[in-house]
């Protein structure tokens, strides 16, 4: 997963709901040295019994914002749309030559 | 001289019917130690000849083949799902090594420092036995399923070492092969089965799965359990991560680069399944378990002395009767003694 353009990454997700396996892998994709790179990463754990979906709120660098309902997807799915974007932005990147 | 006896050590060798290849049968981790129990004497008479045991008592076969490290981390955390009353489970991402080391020095310093009052209390200390420990998610699932779920068959009561079994009473043995169902260790082929049985569900399934830690407690301690909370897992009110001042280590980068990728996902206690508030409260029980004990003890004190008071009333009274009885009589006693005395000189 390309996470170099993430800057925010909100998690809510509740452990003992099966559903919440993506949410839980989203956060063990993130690199070791993220937060001290400024990525601001925060997860809030529901209570046992709350029947909420696990939801995942990702901010990129040039402003986009996506939310994102964990709970019909997979963790495959959910990293082809947060890289969707990030590799638009990589291209950017690239062709402006930084 | 004596006749040479010839002997050919082949003969006397024991004879399958059919070979059998070794990766099939043998599935102990030490073929080297084993002594096959002798042939059974004659004077057992009607008993049944029992089946030689093919492997040391403390190896019996076990499913999957005893010498991998899965075998070996699967029994290793069947014993400490077995002997850890209290289990926190802890999900890792990416923390690095440095990060882990650190995390474990300040836990197991602020655990000696509560240990320290423990033994001025005349407690045992049991901090060098609280760790954090990373699991391979999987092999601790299935661990946990066989120490759920999977109940050995009801022992065989007659038992050719206890001296009640009648003579001639048949002793069912364990056999040789792995898929005796009689075997009760949680390696054998039925725990294995009961281990793959998906209909069985446990509460704690859906935690395992990513990267886990747990720290296991080997008695529920909530003193023990506060302050591993409040280092690994603070929360403002009730479980303060230790001050600045007080313990400036804690607040090195290492150390707190790490606690921020570890998450409390909730705990086992004694069986049972806790979120992380039931965590929270198992924790603030006030004084630990030796608070609940005194408060238990003072209530039970309270019923006892009332109900020792009354029994000993009638007691002591007929003691008294008895006694001021006694004293009558030596006193009718003593001034004839001690007129006879006087008579004497």
């Amino acid at each position: 997963m390309i996470t170099r353009f993430l800057t925010e990454v909100r998690v809510a997700f509740n452990p003992f709901s099966p559903r919440s396996k993506p949410a839980r892998l989203f956060l063990s994709l993130i690199p070791a040295d993220a937060r001290s790179n400024g990525m601001l990463v925060q997860s809030t754990m529901l209570p046992r019994t709350s029947k909420q979906n696990a939801t995942l709120g990702v901010k990129f660098k040039d402003g986009k914002e996506m939310n994102l309902d964990l709970s019909k997807m997979r963790i495959t799915e959910v990293m082809e749309e947060v890289d969707r974007h990030s590799r638009t932005l990589a291209r950017k990147e690239e062709l402006s030559g930084n | 001289m004596p006749p040479r006896i010839h002997i050919r050590p082949r003969t006397l060798r024991l004879r399958t019917s059919a070979p059998v290849s070794r990766v099939a049968t043998a599935s102990y981790a030490s073929v080297a130690q084993v002594k096959p129990t002798p042939a059974p004497a004659f004077e057992r008479g009607d008993r049944p000849a029992a089946p030689i045991v093919l492997y040391p008592p403390t190896q019996p076969p076990s499913h999957k083949r005893p010498e991998e490290r899965k075998t070996q981390l699967h029994r290793q955390y069947q014993s400490l799902l077995k002997s850890s009353p209290l289990m926190l489970i802890f999900q890792h991402n990416n923390v690095k090594a440095v990060e882990w080391m650190s995390i474990r020095r300040e836990l197991a310093i602020a655990l000696r420092k509560i240990d320290a009052e423990r033994v001025a209390a005349g407690q045992e200390p049991i901090a060098d036995q609280i760790r954090i420990q990373v699991i391979q998610t999987n092999i601790f699932a299935s661990a946990l399923k066989v120490v759920e779920f999977f109940t050995s068959s009801e022992l065989p009561t007659d038992h050719p070492t206890d001296p009640r079994t009648a003579t001639s009473a048949r002793v069912p043995l364990t056999g040789n092969k792995v898929d005796d169902e009689r075997f009760t260790h949680g390696l054998s082929r039925h725990a294995y089965e009961v281990a793959n049985d998906r209909k069985l569900k446990h509460d704690l399934e859906p935690l395992l799965s990513g990267p886990l830690a747990v720290v296991a407690f080997p008695q529920v301690s909530p003193q023990h359990l506060k302050t591993v909370l409040q280092i690994l897992a603070p929360s403002a009110p009730d479980f303060p991560a230790p001050k600045r001042k007080a313990n400036p280590d804690y607040y090195e980068p290492a150390v707190q680069s790490g606690l921020q990728k570890l998450m409390l996902l909730g705990a086992r206690v004694e069986g049972k399944v806790f979120d992380l508030e039931g965590t929270k409260w198992v924790g603030s029980i006030p004084g630990g378990i030796e608070g609940l004990r005194a408060s238990l003890v003072q209530m039970l004190q309270g019923i006892g002395g009332s109900l020792t008071s009354a029994l000993e009333g009638a007691s002591r009274s007929l003691y008294f009767t008895v006694e001021s009885r006694r004293m009558d009589m030596e006193e009718k006693e003593n001034p004839k003694k001690e007129g006879g005395e006087e008579k004497k000189e």
